[in-house]
């Protein structure tokens, strides 16, 4: 008798049909796979086509790059310039960071100071930094301070306003029920505000990382005699481009790094965040 | 009186009152359930007896005292997930306990109370992330037990239940509340939870709220709620209440404003 019934397929037909779904692993490795494979095509197409299609003098070469940064490893060039660049980043980013956190905790906080700070905070938030070179030159001339002060007032307008909005968004009834158990204003604050408030605060230190780098970088380019940002205006002077190339890599280097190294903080700090995705991936 | 609300009148700005000259009181370890249509102002009264909302006029005094801020005296049980994020089931449930001072000793027993009762023993190290929503309502449940406050509000507490995990705690928080001589004001859109958890059922509706009906429900304290529901008196009570509430909707539709609807 016929049936409209479809036939039943043996198991193991039926599996091997079935849809295959790469592991998140083997993804990853297939990923790194791809990233080295076009880093070295560029690499080659660029070697190739220096001198042949393009000037030198333009481009470089990667050989005559790579020439460059080992005998600046070996001579200690890098090592000094980096060691400043580093330490006027760290300094610049930490103290616009703080600054940054402690008055968008504030504002957000107490409403009526907020509201009076704002048109201040946004007209100097709108002013272009560079427009401020000139005057921190004037008062704290070539030295660290320079740098460090122009890489800390971009940071602190990024992290003024996540740390800002994150207070601000810090929901009500989180708070009511946490009062209700019985917690006081600084209690409130250290229970639910700021850890509440943390996933904008990180979005906004993670922003400012690159910035801090970036003000570094183009403080040392407009009046400095040591750093990176050094070392690539002095290479650029004198139609270096391999030297140019040399220091944009430690740049390249420093950025990648440190990016990495606040990406592996982050996700540290917000594992709660991700848990409940990361447990039902393995799931799958 | 635990509780008493009285005469008290509260609304919003250019909005109908939504109480007006309102009247009830809970009694120390009484179960007490309130029963109503959506929107008709039952989270209010918790709001109130919390002391997150204040009374426009008439009094909230809970334990004698009038209330004038925060009620820290109650467990409150929102619809809402309120268990920290970033805290793991653990850390959620002994908040109360530690924002308290509560010897670490101390702590630690009642967080094991508290994980057995709501079963979630395995989970104490997980995120709310990892949770299902009834394991939410688990934690939330045994983060308001865990301090022992006199009362508990519950604002629709077991709504995301399956029904069987809803009749194991409707178990746990009745053997729970009467063993700690608690009292609990619990609002709720279920007309059969009401009657098999309450000492009293108030039916509510109309704009401004008021009691459509005072219904005791005469189980006792030691009550066996497999029992009650075999039982003719319970059939005949959620008849009668279900009736009460088809009330209460018509009285709510009629009330709302134009357009409202």
């Amino acid at each position: 008798m016929k049936t409209n019934e479809p036939p039943v397929k043996d198991e193991p037909e039926h599996l091997a049909k079935a849809p295959v779904r790469k592991s998140r692993n083997r993804i990853r490795v297939e990923n790194l796979a791809w990233q080295i494979a076009i880093g070295i095509i560029f690499l080659s197409i660029w070697e190739y086509a220096s001198e042949r299609w393009i000037s030198a003098l333009l481009v470089s070469k990667p050989s005559r790059i790579a020439q460059t940064m080992w005998e600046w490893s070996i001579d200690g060039t890098y090592v000094k310039n980096i060691w400043v660049t580093l330490k006027a980043t760290i300094m610049g980013f930490g103290g616009g960071a703080i600054g940054g956190m402690i008055l968008g905790y504030i504002t957000a906080t107490f409403r009526r100071v907020g509201e009076v700070l704002e048109p201040y905070v946004t007209a100097l938030y709108t002013l272009p930094r560079l427009a401020l070179a000139p005057l921190f030159l004037m008062w704290f001339g070539l030295g660290m301070e320079f740098r460090v002060m122009f890489a800390a007032t971009i940071v602190f307008f990024l992290v003024y306003y996540n740390t800002y909005f994150g207070v601000r968004e810090v929901s009500n009834e989180l708070l009511a029920a946490v009062r209700i158990m019985g917690a006081n204003r600084a209690q409130l604050a250290v229970r639910v505000v700021i850890p509440s408030a943390l996933v904008w605060v990180t979005a906004g230190l993670k922003i400012s990382v690159p910035y801090a780098l970036v003000g570094v970088v183009v403080a040392e380019m407009l009046a400095s005699d040591e750093g990176v940002g050094f070392l690539l205006a002095k290479s650029a002077s004198q139609f270096s481009t391999y030297g140019s190339f040399a220091a944009i890599a430690a740049l390249l280097v420093m950025a990648l790094l440190t990016d990495w190294l606040l990406e592996t903080i982050t996700r540290r700090a917000l594992r709660w965040k991700t848990a409940g995705s990361a447990s039902q991936e393995q799931q799958h | 009186m635990l509780l008493e609300i009285k005469g008290v009148h509260f609304g919003y700005q250019q909005e109908a009152p939504i109480l007006q000259g309102f009247n009830m009181h809970v009694a120390r370890g009484e179960f007490l359930a309130l029963l109503g249509p959506s929107g008709c102002g039952k989270s209010t009264l918790l709001n109130l007896a919390a002391g997150l909302l204040m009374p426009l006029d008439g009094s909230v005094k809970f334990n004698g005292s009038y209330l004038h801020g925060i009620n820290n005296n109650v467990g409150y049980m929102t619809q809402g997930d309120t268990l920290l994020p970033w805290n793991t089931v653990a850390k959620n449930i002994l908040l109360p306990l530690e924002l308290r001072g509560t010897p670490a000793q101390e702590r630690s027993d009642k967080l094991e109370r508290a994980l057995k009762l709501v079963n979630l023993g395995d989970a104490r190290n997980k995120f709310p992330s990892e949770l299902s929503g009834g394991m939410k309502r688990r934690a939330l449940l045994a983060r308001s037990l865990i301090y022992d406050p006199p009362m508990l509000l519950m604002d629709e507490p077991f709504g995301a239940l399956d029904a069987q995990l809803r009749e194991t705690m409707h178990k746990e928080l009745l053997s729970t509340v009467n063993r700690l001589n608690e009292s609990v004001l619990f609002v709720t859109h279920d007309i059969a939870e009401s009657i098999l958890l309450s000492d009293r059922v108030l039916v509510l509706g109309g704009r401004p709220l008021r009691i459509l009906e005072e219904t005791i429900c005469p189980w006792g304290k030691e009550r066996n709620l497999d029992e009650i529901r075999k039982s003719p008196d319970y059939a005949k009570l959620e008849a009668h209440v279900r009736g009460l509430l088809r009330l209460a909707d018509a009285e709510q539709y009629a009330d709302a404003p134009k357009g409202d609807a």
